[in-house]
């Protein structure tokens, strides 16, 4: 099925180089990012703007990054979460799969790695509408199936 | 990567000149939205006009027309009728993607204009920090900094004394100051054995720090950072939220950037301290022969 439009994906990251390189290597590959450079900018934008999947740092400003995906998953969004966070511990991967992240990358992460789980979330919340119920765990400290 | 991609500020031009904003010169989500009204408008009034037209050759009958004449211009109504929702439809989407790229633009800014408080921020507390060498004023001033720029109600520092943590500023509970721990025990002593920097919501776990003492008051987010400077622990220091308020990763990664340059300052103050006593003992060695 050819999309009639390109994929949208909000990119929430407090650090605002990150933010460029990252709107730059999306749009490279098809996908049209969207900012927040808060929790509560994010919260606002997938309210009214529904992106396709949320690219989530777990620092933010504000509201953070995990009370913005518990806030997601209180209200049942269905909006496909990818986590970044600098920590590569267990209970952290534990805690984004139980508030329905579907990716979580460790920082510092490695720019194509990000674009392929990307898309791929992406790419399956296209066929699959029910994304949010699906489970982390699998690929290098990062990705859930 | 296609080589022609338009840039952002071409895309920009690009959107504005479809939407119809001729002297778009500064990006504005304000212009953008009086645009939208502005086109909404006018089509609905020559929607209203082209409908007023139909009815009237419907109702009116000196303006009724009969045969194919009549059909052929009703087609021609609702062909520019279409062309014209068409055509307001384009220029909705042009503003539709301005606006989106007006918004990220202005998350950007707030972005770098966060960046560039906190620096200033750091960099005043650095500056601060930088004019004590007086071990007692700088601890303070530590204390102090670090409480303003986390809008934090009290904290305390504990420098290393051989094997012992021991408290030797506190605010907001005086009776802290002169507590002594050994590393490894409770937060501090963690924060002190690992090394990073430590966020507690809510009761702190025993299990995890083993010779926990349970704060009194009770304080409901904290965070603990260590002091280290050049690979050598020097402390650690400790932050409480006020009540209702709860630290975050973010405000922890903040703490910890502060506690670089506390941790340097506090490494001058002790190599002034030494030197100090070195060149009293050196007076004093001389005085006395001097004497004899």
């Amino acid at each position: 099925m050819v999309a009639l439009h390109k994929p949208r994906v909000l990119i929430a990251e407090d650090d605002p180089d990150t933010l460029v390189i990252l709107r730059i290597n999306l749009t490279a590959v098809g996908i049209e990012p969207m900012l927040a450079s808060d929790g509560r900018t994010a919260l606002e934008r997938i309210e009214t703007e529904s992106p396709d999947a949320l690219l989530l740092d777990v620092l933010l400003p504000g509201i953070d990054g995990w009370q913005v995906l518990e806030q997601l998953h209180a209200k049942g969004d269905p909006v496909p979460v990818i986590v970044c966070s600098g920590k590569d511990n267990i209970l952290d991967l534990q805690r984004a799969r139980d508030l329905g992240a579907v990716a979580y990358l460790v920082k510092p992460f490695d720019i194509d790695r990000l674009i392929e789980v990307t898309s791929e979330v992406v790419g399956l919340r296209q066929t699959d509408p029910a994304i949010d119920r699906r489970t982390a765990a699998d690929a290098d400290g990062v990705e859930l199936a | 990567m296609r080589n022609h991609r338009q840039s952002e500020p071409d895309r920009l031009r690009r959107d504005a000149r479809i939407a119809g904003l001729r002297d778009f010169q500064t990006p504005s989500l304000e212009a953008v939205e009086q645009r939208r009204r502005q086109l909404w408008q006018r089509t609905a009034t020559a929607l209203a006009l082209i409908a007023a037209v139909v009815v009237s050759f419907a109702i009116i009958p000196s303006a009724r027309l009969t045969g194919s004449g009549a059909g052929r211009i009703l087609f021609v109504i609702v062909g520019v009728g279409g062309g014209l929702f068409l055509w307001a439809f384009h220029k909705e989407t042009a503003l539709e993607r301005l606006t989106r790229s007006l918004t990220d633009e202005r998350v950007l800014t707030a972005a770098l204009t966060n960046r560039l408080h906190e620096v200033s921020l750091l960099l005043d507390a650095g500056k601060q920090m930088n004019a004590h060498l007086q071990m007692d004023e700088l601890l303070d001033t530590i204390l102090r900094s670090a409480c303003e720029l986390l809008d934090a109600t009290g904290g305390s520092v504990m420098l290393v004394e051989e094997t012992d943590l021991v408290t030797v500023c506190a605010l907001g509970r005086d009776a802290a100051v002169g507590q002594r721990m050994r590393l490894g025990e409770g937060v501090g002593g963690y924060v002190a054995i690992r090394r990073e920097p430590v966020l507690i919501d809510g009761h702190a776990d025993p299990d995890l720090f083993p010779g926990l003492v349970l704060r009194e008051p009770y304080v409901e987010s904290a965070m603990s950072v260590p002091l280290v400077h050049r690979a050598e622990l020097q402390g650690v220091l400790n932050v409480n939220a006020p009540i209702g308020r709860s630290f975050t990763e973010y405000d922890l990664r903040a703490l910890a950037v502060f506690a670089e340059q506390a941790a340097l300052a506090v490494a001058n103050a002790r190599l002034y301290e030494a030197e100090r006593a070195h060149v009293a003992a050196l007076l004093d060695l001389r005085k006395r022969r001097e004497v004899g």
